[in-house]
C-alpha cells in the first residue's frame, strides 16, 4: 500500500508541477483551430483533376482537333514556341480577347475559354486553325473571331492565339 | 463557454471549406457577355475604361445609375433582366470597392427592363458629361 500511495504522490506532484491550471484549455483551443486550419493547407488543393473547376486534359495542343480550339480562328501558339495558354517569347497578351465555350469530351462538360491573342510579331504561319464554332457576324462584336483581337496591347499586329479555360460554361 | 468557442470555429470552417458556390452562374454570365473587354478583374485595358475602383462613382447620381444600364453592352446583351440585374450587382460588390459612397441598392429585374429599351446611342460624350457632372456635384459639398 505505501508503495502506490508514494508511486501516486509523486505522479500527481509531478503533474501538478509541469502543468498549469489553463493548460487544457490552452490544448483544447490548439486543437481546435488547428483542426479548422487543415482544410486551408494547399493539401487540399492540390487535387488536380478532380476540382470542378479544372478540366480533364487529353489531345495533343499542337494539333487543331484539341478540345480547347473549338471556336479558335487564327495560328496555334502551340506551334509558335507558345503553348495553348502562353505566348511565345517577345510577344505581348492581349488582355481583351474574345470569349466562348468548348465541350471537353474527355470529362464531358463545357468550359469557358478565353481566346487571348498574342501580339507584337508579324503572322506565326504555323499551324492555322479555323474551327469556327460559334463565331458571330460582326454585328455582334464580342462574338466575332474575325476583328483582329490585339486591343490593349502596345502593339496591334497578331502573332497567334491562345485557348486558356477560365472556367466552367453552365447550360442555358 | 465551450458552445461560444465552438460556433466561431464551426463558421470558420464552412468557410475555409467553402465548397459551396451559388455565384457560379453569374461570374459565368459576366464571362461570356462582359470578361472579353472588361477583362476577369474589370481592370479594363486601352480604350475599355476600368470598371475596379471607379464603376462605383455613378451612383452618386440616377442619371449614373440609369447609365450603367443603358450602356449598349448591358442594354443589347443577350441576357434576361433578370441576369443582367444579377451581373450588375455583382460588377459592383467585386469591382466598385471604395468608389462606393453611399451603401448601395442592387438593381432589380424590373428596374432594369424599361432602362435598357432606351440604349445610349453615343456613349463617350454622354459618359463624360455625366462625370462632369458628378465632379462637380462632390466639388460644391
Amino acid at each position: 500500500m505505501n508503495f502506490f500511495d508514494k508511486v501516486f504522490e509523486q505522479r500527481s506532484r509531478q503533474l501538478a508541477q509541469r502543468s498549469s491550471r489553463r493548460g487544457l484549455l490552452k490544448g483544447l483551443g490548439a486543437l481546435l483551430v488547428g483542426g479548422a486550419s487543415i482544410p486551408l493547407l494547399p493539401v487540399a488543393r492540390a487535387a488536380g483533376n478532380e476540382s470542378p473547376g479544372r478540366p480533364l486534359e487529353e489531345g495533343d495542343p499542337s494539333s487543331c482537333d484539341y478540345w480547347r480550339y473549338c471556336a479558335i480562328d487564327g495560328f496555334l501558339c502551340d506551334c509558335c514556341g507558345g503553348s495553348a495558354n502562353t505566348c511565345p517569347p517577345g510577344t505581348e497578351m492581349s488582355p481583351v480577347t474574345w470569349i466562348g465555350t468548348c465541350h471537353n469530351p474527355a470529362d464531358g462538360r463545357n468550359y469557358v475559354i478565353s481566346y487571348n491573342d498574342c501580339c507584337g510579331k508579324s503572322s506565326c504561319g504555323a499551324c492555322l486553325c479555323m474551327r469556327d464554332e460559334g463565331d458571330r457576324p460582326v454585328y455582334r462584336p464580342d462574338k466575332t473571331n474575325d476583328i483582329n483581337w490585339c486591343l490593349g496591347t502596345s502593339s496591334a499586329s497578331y502573332h497567334c492565339s491562345t485557348a486558356i479555360v477560365v472556367g466552367v460554361a453552365f447550360d442555358d | 463557454m465551450a458552445r461560444l468557442i465552438l460556433l466561431p470555429i464551426f463558421f470558420w470552417s464552412a468557410l475555409a471549406l467553402g465548397t459551396v458556390d451559388d455565384s457560379g452562374r453569374v461570374v459565368f454570365d459576366y464571362q461570356m457577355n462582359c470578361q472579353g473587354c472588361h477583362t476577369p478583374d474589370g481592370a479594363g485595358a486601352g480604350s475599355v475604361p476600368a470598371m475596379k475602383g471607379h464603376v462605383g462613382v455613378f451612383l452618386q447620381s440616377q442619371e449614373g445609375r440609369e447609365y450603367l444600364v443603358r450602356v449598349p453592352g448591358s442594354a443589347t446583351s443577350a441576357l434576361s433582366d433578370e441576369r443582367l440585374a444579377a451581373v450588375l450587382n455583382w460588377i459592383m460588390y467585386e469591382f466598385a470597392g471604395d468608389s462606393l459612397q453611399s451603401p448601395f441598392i442592387p438593381y432589380t429585374a424590373s428596374e432594369v427592363a424599361p432602362l435598357r429599351e432606351k440604349p445610349l446611342n453615343e456613349v463617350d460624350a454622354y459618359r463624360e458629361r455625366l462625370l462632369r457632372a458628378i465632379a462637380g456635384a462632390d466639388a460644391r459639398e
